[in-house]
């Protein structure tokens, strides 16, 4: 069995996910992992899915376009690769929250410390407050922190790079909202 | 994933509604310090709290920062020293307390509890021996605090305590006179006492405690106003039965934060977990109030008439919500009402709206009592004791926890201000009827019976 990944981008509208599961279905994909999201009105979704050694994805991508390209949506597919490229730590996962007027390089600048750090994002939400004056972006980063970080040191260049950015930032450990929100 | 809803909700309780973990009081018991020489246990005492508690401060701020959740106050509670030292002379009973007070201070603790007495059956030489020593005690010290147990639902009031501690307490503000009497704002006279109080100043490590335990307290009145404020914005026809709703999920949330705070701490200290005491503990800071959620409630202030039920029903959401949130729940657990604590029940004081009648009303629903309550200075011994028989005969009564911290200011008469710093806040001084009609009653002496319900066995 070889996987593909399949990520499919456009304006929203109902029955796109019956058409990609019609069509992998009819192409005996099997689909294992599905995620979809909708930014505003654009939809975007990331399949992945098995098929038999024998099977051309080449055939199963141009029957794709040919049903999905029609609707405005653009569609890329790739074969996956073998092993995974992250380093699989055993971290601690921790929130981290900035709210702040929106300017550009907030994401770029939080990420920089988190890159640094060798901090990976497993999650990331960014949320503009148009109602809010002056317009307030808040972002909310799920990240995993190796057990080799030293905690004191990444905490104070994050708070310091927030403070150059002038946003209110929170670092908390994902415990909390999983304790207070879920019985 | 986690919610993003969620995680901004909880963003708005730390940020705006002053969420966070009141405090984690660390449990040593001092038994296996006794010694006949008070030097030796004072040395076997400070050993021991050392060895137990030395990291206590910084292991509390470092989970805190790692759940980007303070916790505000560490304390220690130990065992009633009346107990624990009971061989010793009162002279040596303050060396103890001046002991506590330097290892709190060496600790960087807020306070330390346990400087007390169970008395609600009779009195041991080392009961006596304590309860002269409080005055002192609480005058020389900074961070020691005390509390009397006089009365339970099973042994009854011991009325002969309930006496003397109206004489103590006039001592100890006259020898705080200085400082409006502020040490009888860490003593406090109860009624069925809780083992397991992480609160001030009534906390203590109870003798079928384990060695060491970490109990929490949470707080969160600010979180359960605001909350109710939301609610009925987004929705003004919610009725009470719904509102209850609601307070009782955010004790819920608040009491789980406690939880997990305090098992980690635990955890890290290798010193078992023993309960959350989820109580509306208030500041003196705006928007830390229990008072302000009467407000919330309809009410245009604390206590007007409406004020009891309102307290009831908060008091038993609030432990609705939280026994569910948490594995153990113990200490006081319920809603405190400490008049000069508390900005919005200081100034409801100040206006008239809250009395000294009317307060004892509403602690029949609470889970605490006349709590620093700043009365006139003239106030006799047997009027500050006819008030703690009357609160401690609801508790008896009730089967419940009650107490009496009450301060007669030296010098100051009702209306005039007292100010007690920091946590302790400031109030206006109510006005006791004080005629000398309590004076023959408490003459009377000897122990009202306990009550025929707590015959259960």
């Amino acid at each position: 069995m070889k996987k593909i990944v399949l990520f499919v981008l456009g304006p929203d509208r109902p029955g796109i996910i019956a058409t990609i599961s019609k069509v992998l279905f009819e192409s005996d994909c099997n689909l294992e992992d599905v995620s979809q999201t909708i930014l505003q009105r654009e939809f975007i979704s990331i399949v992945i899915a098995s098929l038999n050694e024998s099977a051309d994805e080449k055939i199963v991508l141009e029957e794709l376009r040919s049903h999905l390209e029609p609707l405005g949506l653009y569609v890329h597919l790739k074969t996956m690769s073998g092993s995974p490229v992250l380093p699989q730590h055993v971290g601690e996962s921790f929130v981290i929250t900035t709210v702040g007027p929106d300017r550009p390089g907030l994401i770029a600048g939080i990420s920089e410390v988190l890159a640094r750090h060798n901090i990976n994002i497993a999650n990331l939400k960014a949320v503009s407050r148009v109602d809010q004056q002056p317009p307030h972006y808040i972002t909310i980063y799920e990240v995993d922190i190796p057990p080799f970080t030293d905690f004191h040191e990444f905490r104070t260049a994050l708070y310091a790079r927030a403070k150059e950015l002038t946003l209110d930032i929170n670092l908390q450990h994902r415990e909390i909202f999983e304790q207070i929100h879920q019985v | 994933m986690l919610n993003e809803r969620e995680i901004i909700a909880t963003l708005e309780m730390l940020r705006n509604e002053n969420l966070d973990v009141r405090t984690v009081t660390m449990g040593i018991s001092l038994f296996d310090c006794a010694s006949h020489d008070s030097e030796r246990f004072i040395a076997n005492i400070r050993a021991k709290i050392m060895r137990l508690a030395g990291t206590l401060v910084d292991t509390c701020d470092e989970v805190g920062l790692k759940y980007g959740i303070p916790v505000v106050n560490k304390r220690i509670s130990v065992s009633p020293i009346a107990v624990a030292a009971a061989g010793f002379s009162s002279a040596e009973m303050c060396r103890i307390a001046g002991a506590l007070d330097e290892l709190a201070r060496q600790l960087r603790i807020d306070f330390i509890g346990g400087f007390g007495a169970l008395v609600e059956k009779g009195f041991t030489k080392g009961d006596l021996a304590l309860i002269e020593a409080i005055p002192e005690a609480l005058a020389t010290t900074d961070r020691v605090c005390s509390s009397v147990n006089v009365a339970s639902t099973h042994a009854g009031i011991n009325m002969d305590a309930v006496a003397l501690m109206g004489r103590t307490i006039k001592r100890a503000a006259d020898m705080t006179a200085d400082r409006d009497g502020i040490g009888c704002a860490k003593l406090v006279v109860f009624a069925n006492i809780p083992q397991d109080v992480p609160f001030m100043a009534g906390a203590y490590l109870g003798v079928g405690e384990p060695d060491a335990v970490i109990n929490v307290g949470v707080s969160g009145p600010g979180v359960v106003k605001k909350a109710i404020d939301r609610a009925r914005e987004a929705n003004p026809d919610l009725d009470l039965g719904r509102l209850s709703e609601i307070i009782k999920r955010t004790a819920f949330k608040v009491t789980r934060v406690g939880e997990l705070i305090g098992r980690t701490v635990s955890d890290k200290l290798k010193v078992p977990f023993g309960v959350v005491d989820l109580s509306l503990a208030p500041t003196p800071n705006v928007g830390d109030s229990v008072g302000e959620i009467f407000q919330s409630l309809g009410l245009k202030s604390i206590g007007n008439p409406g004020s009891t039920a309102i307290l009831a029903m908060l008091n038993d959401a609030v432990k609705k919500g939280g026994i569910f949130a948490s594995s153990h729940v113990g200490g006081l657990s319920g809603a405190f009402i400490p008049v000069s604590e508390d900005l919005n029940i200081a100034e409801a004081a100040k206006n008239g709206h809250l009395t000294i009648e009317k307060l004892e009303a509403m602690t029949s629903v609470c889970s605490v009592g006349l709590d620093m309550v700043a009365i006139p200075g003239s106030t006799s011994a047997e009027t500050i004791s006819g008030i703690i028989a009357d609160e401690m005969a609801i508790g008896v009564m009730n089967n419940k926890s009650t107490a009496a911290r009450l301060i007669p200011v030296p010098g100051k008469k009702a209306g005039d201000r007292a100010s007690f710093g920091g946590l302790l806040g400031e109030a206006t001084i109510l006005n006791i009827p004080d005629d000398g009609g309590s004076a023959g009653f408490i003459r009377l002496g000897g122990r009202i019976p306990a009550p025929v319900h707590s015959f259960r066995n």
